[in-house]
Order: C-alpha cells, then sequence, then structure tokens
C-alpha cells in the first residue's frame, strides 16, 4: 500500500504545472525559463492558463495591493494538492520596492511559500533549482506550508 | 517656433525663454488663458499634449502645471507652466480634453495623484491607484502614507469590497433579455499580463472596452523622492524590465542637465550600445508576444533563443542578465573589458545567421498577413490626436524617432533614418517592430565598431573613461529629458531643491499609457477573437503602464 501512494507522489511530482499568472517582473525571467535554452519543460514544468489544473502558484514577484486578492482567488480555485513559490526580492520583503508603500511587503506571509527563488530577477537557472526543491518536498510527501497556515485563510477575498 | 513664440506673447506671460534646440518655455500667468492659449497652438500645429505633471510645492502653498505639447511633423515642442492654488477649493483648472483627445487620461492620472480638478473632462474617475486611495492624494507632499498604511488588512479588504460591489452592480443597466454581457479579459488571462480589460459586448461583438490598470502600481515617481539620486536608477529601471537601459539614460540625463555635467564619449557611446542591446531584447519579446497571442508560439521560442546571446553580454558587462542598473549620473556605471565584446560578437552573429529565416518563416507568412492586415487600423491624423509614439506611431507613416528629432547619447553622430509603414494596422506595428529590431542591430554594429576604433588609436580608454564626477548635492533646477524607449516616447520631468540629496519631483511620461488609451478606440465593433491581436500589437507593457 505504502508504495502505490510513493508512486503517486512520484508521478505528481514529476508533471508540476504553474497557474499562468504574472504579478510582476520576475515573470520575464521565468519565461525565459520556458525559452530553448533553459527548456523548463524537459523537468515536466509547464505553465498553464487556467488555476483549475495548476498544482504550482508561482509568485512573479512583486505583489501590489491591487492584484493580492486575485492572486489569492486563483490560489483558490486550484485543487489540491497545490503549493506556492515565491520568486525574487519582492516576494519576500518588497525587495526594490521596499520603500514604497503601494507594494505588499509581507506576501509570503499571507500566502506561505515552499520554496524562495532568491534574486532580482533570479536567474533561470535559479528558477529551475527553485521548482526541484518542488519536487522533492512532494516526493517526502511533506504538506504544503500554505496548507498549514498564514493571514490568507482569515481574508476575504 | 518664431510663430509660436508669438501667439504665447498675445498672453501675459511671467516668462517665454527658450529651451534646448526644439523647445519653448513659457509660464502663463494666469490660468484662465490656458483654454484660449492651448487652441491657439493647436491651430499653429503643435496637435499632440505629450502628458500633464503637476508639481506639489508644499512651501509656497502653490501646485504647478506642467504641459508639455508636440508637434511631430515640426518637431516644435512647448513647455507650458501655469500655477494653480493648493487648497481644495482653488485647486481647478479647465480641462484640455476637449482640444486633445490624449490629455484624457493624464488628466485623471492629475487628478487621482494630485488632486487636482480638471473642469469640463468629460470622465474624471480615479485612475491607475487602488481603491484603498479613494477621495486622497497620494503623490501631495503631506499625504502621511505611513499612516495610511498601518491597517494593510482594512486596505486590502476595501479593494476587494469595490470588486465585488463592481461585479454585482456592472450589469444592472443591461437588458436582460439581451445578450449583452460584461466581461472580465485579465489579470490572468495569458495574453493579458496584469491588466483587467471590462469589455462590455453583444455576443461576439465588442461594444466598448474600459481598461482596469494599476495591478502593478508601485508608485515609483513617489519612490524615487525617497532615494538619492543614484538610488534612484534602481526604481527608473523598473519602469519596464524589458527594455531598462533607456529609461535610465533619460533619468541620467535629467540629473547630469541639472549638475551641469558633460559625460565622456566612451559613456555616451556606450549609452547608445547598451541601450540599443535592451530595445533588441525588448523587441525579440514584443515580436514573439504578437506571435503569441495568434496562438503560434514558435517565434516566441526562436527570438527567445537569440535574446539569450544578448542577455550574455549584458551579464558579462554588468552582472545581471536583466537589472543591471548600469546607467549612472555622470556616464556608464562600469568600465568596459574589451573581451566583453566577443559575448556581443557572438550575439551578432547568432541575429545573423537567424534573422534570413525568421523574415522567410513569419514575417513573410502569408496567414499572419491575412489576419492582421485590415485590423486596429490607426490614421495618422489619430497618431497626433492621441500622441502616441514609437513604432505605433511609425506604423502609421508619422516620422518620430526622439533618437532623430532631438539626439541625445551619440546618436547624433549617426546617420539614422526614419523607418515607416504606412497603414497602421496591426500587421504594420509588427512589421515597424522588426524593421526597428534590424536597425537596432545596426546601430550595435556601428557603436561597438566605433568604440573599438577609438580605443585602438587610444582615443577612449574603456576602464578610466566611463565615469565623470556628479556631485551629491545638486542645486535647485529642473529639466526634461526624452529618450526613444523601446515603446515610445519616454518624457522625465526632473524636479531638484536646494543643495537636494534626493529629487524632489520625477515625472514619468511612458508610452504604454497613451496606446492602452487607444485600446478602447481600436476594438469598438470588432470581436472578441481581435482583442489579443490588437492588444499584442500595440506592444504594451504593464509596467510602464502602471509606474
Amino acid at each position: 500500500m505504502l508504495k502505490i501512494l510513493d508512486f503517486f507522489d512520484y508521478a505528481k511530482s514529476e508533471s508540476l504545472w504553474m497557474a499562468h499568472f504574472c504579478t510582476g517582473c520576475c515573470s520575464l525571467e521565468m519565461a525565459a525559463a520556458m525559452g530553448p535554452r533553459y527548456d523548463w519543460e524537459r523537468y515536466g514544468y509547464l505553465p498553464t492558463p487556467t488555476p483549475r489544473q495548476a498544482d504550482v502558484l508561482m509568485i512573479t514577484g512583486l505583489v501590489s495591493k491591487k492584484i493580492l486578492p486575485a492572486l489569492l482567488r486563483t490560489y483558490a480555485q486550484m485543487p489540491e494538492p497545490k503549493y506556492v513559490v515565491a520568486m525574487g526580492a519582492c516576494s519576500f520583503d518588497g525587495g526594490p520596492y521596499n520603500d514604497s508603500l503601494s507594494v505588499i511587503k509581507n506576501p509570503t506571509e499571507i500566502l506561505p511559500a515552499d520554496v524562495f527563488i532568491a534574486g532580482c530577477p533570479p536567474k533561470p537557472e535559479a528558477i529551475i533549482e527553485g521548482l526541484e526543491q518542488v519536487k522533492q518536498k512532494i516526493k517526502n510527501g511533506e504538506p504544503s506550508a500554505a496548507s498549514q497556515g498564514g493571514l490568507w485563510k482569515e481574508m476575504e477575498f | 517656433m518664431e510663430n509660436v513664440r508669438k501667439i504665447i506673447e498675445n498672453f501675459t506671460c511671467e516668462y517665454v525663454e527658450n529651451y534646448k534646440k526644439t523647445w519653448l518655455k513659457a509660464k502663463l500667468s494666469s490660468k484662465d488663458d490656458l483654454l484660449n492659449l492651448s487652441e491657439a497652438i493647436k491651430k499653429e500645429g503643435l496637435r499632440s499634449l505629450s502628458t500633464v505633471s503637476p508639481t506639489d510645492f508644499l512651501e509656497d502653498n502653490i501646485m504647478e502645471m506642467n504641459y508639455f505639447f508636440e508637434d511631430l511633423d515640426t518637431k516644435r515642442n512647448l513647455w507650458l507652466k501655469v500655477d494653480l492654488p493648493r487648497d481644495k477649493e482653488g485647486c481647478k483648472i479647465e480641462s484640455l480634453t476637449p482640444l486633445f483627445a490624449s490629455a484624457n487620461w493624464h488628466e485623471r492620472e492629475a487628478f487621482s495623484m494630485f488632486g487636482v480638478q480638471f473642469l469640463n473632462h468629460p470622465d474624471l474617475r480615479e485612475i491607475i491607484k487602488s481603491e484603498d486611495f479613494k477621495g486622497v492624494y497620494p503623490f501631495r507632499k503631506d499625504f502621511d502614507w505611513d499612516a495610511h498604511e498601518k491597517n494593510q488588512t482594512q486596505n486590502i479588504q476595501q479593494i476587494v469590497d469595490a470588486f465585488k460591489k463592481e461585479q454585482n452592480e456592472n450589469e444592472k443597466d443591461l437588458d436582460p433579455d439581451s445578450s449583452e454581457t460584461i466581461l472580465n479579459w485579465g489579470p490572468t488571462h495569458p495574453a493579458s499580463g496584469p491588466i483587467r480589460l471590462r469589455v462590455h459586448c453583444d455576443g461576439e461583438e465588442v461594444i466598448s472596452i474600459d481598461p482596469d490598470i494599476g495591478y502593478v502600481w508601485r508608485a515609483l515617481e513617489h519612490l524615487v523622492t525617497k532615494k538619492d539620486f543614484v538610488g534612484a536608477i534602481v526604481a527608473v529601471e523598473r519602469l519596464c524590465f524589458m527594455d531598462n537601459i533607456n529609461s535610465m539614460v533619460g533619468y541620467c540625463m535629467a540629473v547630469e542637465e541639472i549638475a551641469e555635467v558633460e559625460i565622456t564619449p566612451f559613456a555616451s557611446w556606450m549609452r547608445v550600445l547598451l541601450g540599443e542591446v535592451a530595445r533588441v531584447s525588448s523587441h525579440f519579446m514584443g515580436l514573439g508576444g504578437f506571435f503569441n497571442n495568434m496562438g503560434l508560439h514558435t517565434l516566441g521560442m526562436w527570438n527567445m533563443d537569440t535574446r539569450e546571446f544578448f542577455l550574455d553580454f549584458l551579464e558579462s558587462y554588468s552582472g545581471a542578465r536583466i537589472a543591471t542598473a548600469s546607467i549612472e549620473p555622470g556616464g556608464v556605471r562600469y568600465g568596459l573589458d574589451m573581451s566583453m565584446f566577443d559575448e556581443l560578437q557572438k550575439a551578432l552573429d547568432k541575429f545573423d545567421n537567424s534573422v534570413g529565416e525568421v523574415e522567410a518563416v513569419f514575417v513573410k507568412n502569408p496567414t499572419m498577413k491575412l489576419r492582421s492586415d485590415n485590423v486596429g487600423i490607426l490614421t495618422k491624423e489619430e497618431v497626433h490626436e492621441f500622441g502616441l509614439s514609437g513604432i505605433v506611431a511609425r506604423a502609421s507613416g508619422v516620422k518620430t524617432d526622439i533618437r532623430i528629432d532631438e539626439p541625445y547619447a551619440a546618436y547624433g553622430e549617426l546617420d539614422l533614418e526614419y523607418i515607416t509603414q504606412e497603414k497602421g494596422s496591426a500587421k504594420d506595428r509588427f512589421m515597424m517592430l522588426f524593421l526597428d529590431l534590424k536597425q537596432s542591430v545596426e546601430i550595435i554594429k556601428k557603436a561597438k565598431a566605433h568604440i573599438e576604433k577609438a580605443v585602438a588609436d587610444a582615443k577612449m580608454n574603456p576602464t578610466k573613461d566611463h565615469m565623470v564626477k556628479v556631485p551629491k548635492k545638486l542645486p535647485k533646477g529642473e529639466a526634461i529629458s526624452r529618450v526613444e524607449w523601446a515603446r515610445g516616447e519616454v518624457l522625465m520631468h526632473l524636479v531638484t531643491e536646494e543643495k537636494a540629496k534626493t529629487p524632489y519631483r520625477l515625472k514619468m511620461r511612458a508610452p504604454s499609457f497613451n496606446h492602452t488609451m487607444m485600446l478602447n478606440h481600436l476594438l469598438k465593433g470588432q470581436t472578441l477573437a481581435d482583442i489579443p491581436l490588437i492588444f499584442g500589437s500595440l506592444y504594451i507593457c504593464q509596467g510602464d503602464l502602471d509606474r
């Protein structure tokens, strides 16, 4: 029985689809990671236009106040199990926009991320490495961070 | 220019002076004259209003309005100022939107950020800023951001409530028996990026479009006032990541003008070279995006492949692929190791080897032509009326290119020619992008050869000539600078105070703002399937749309 469960985790982890949702500038490097040189499809990643088919939500950089409700709604529309990857300095503490008060400085307190990818913007290699860590997390059977807590559970969106 | 001066001198002015080669700068004594003066100069030929930029002088209790008029044909420009009182009752001025259609959104922006009331504006709603700022004016100097931000959750709740209210009410005026509906196109549509179009449609037919923008609003114009003059480039380059070099060039030119600093020839040639590399990498994405929106991803992939080589050069030069922060007031940030040009040569070779194939398969593609040659047509007249610029304007046959009109950096030494198309359809804008791309690569080759020759002749020192010193404190002053950005004209208006360490006010006029204004105009009466195509052809970036 245990072995069959392991197989499902393996299968899930090897075809990660992410919701096609750009919140900020880092999506440009995400596009580069899709491109021929880095070609993340080799690893089983694919952007999908609808959250209903997605396994991973990528916070691509800055999250402004206005787009946060849309981000949370997209997350809520994704089927379980679902994971969150935070890209770039902005998703950690606002990054270069830390002084700007129209940008949310703690997006991952609101929607906790499983993996942080550092950089401004992160290089495509780093993005792929980050997604590999998500794979590992799924293979280990660990639950996602956002399912454990986060301010998003108390918010209306 | 003399005619314009004569017209202005008919009105009472505090001063009228020449500014740069193509500009006239004047300040009106009374705001009541604005409408008459604008009408007169419109007749004279200055038909486009580039932007409206208020500056808030808290101590003098004055709201200074700046209007930038342009004539795209004869290259005459006018910078017109007029003072308004700051208080709520007095901060009112006649709207120019009935005369200049391009003023529409710019006046709405000035209203949202500074609370300037425009009388007789047809549609004075707030724009860009999120719902929690409703009724308050965040760019006024006495606005307390920290107090506003104390309760973030409540602010977000306000945005959510406003959105829900809109969704509940937006169809209440529609006839329930008809097939009319209001669609949200975005912000999660794969072709849209973070923008939402409220599409009022009847079945397939689009009746009207009302763009809802501000999803990536970072208040950059406010952010720079918290940084020093060098630190501000980090905010300025994030105007849009696709072409970040040229926006930094524009900002640095304005700082250098106030500081009265001349940069070295090496630095100005490097600005040309780096700027064109950024333009090329942006155009690659634009070309790919156009075909992506039609459903064919191959060109996007091919372009991404070539683009990587250009980014390799930027990485070898600055250490970063995209956020290079490599243009600084006083020149360029880093010296050049001549071996870095090897990376650039690889990119140029790659481009030369692949451009023929792209041209044969995609640019001459008959299906693309059939689909896009008759949609999204912009006439010459509309380009003038709505103040469009860049490839969108040139696709309609208007000869405008800041690199030629008002040469900056080393563009004056290059022999450039206007590249234009005739019809102004979506296909022409795509063609324009491709031709612009080819021209940019030619400029890179020339700049590279020039630098190599000058270094070989020991006329330039690539490791020492890159910077001249710019004082940390700037005198009181103001300057404007214009650059030809990948998407069109960027106008920067910088104001400094006495012994300033930070910019007092920086206005960035970004081209996508005007181009997004055109969506309703272009898509009225078209079908839903045309939205991604026309949207893609306008080459809009949300970064500079919202700032």
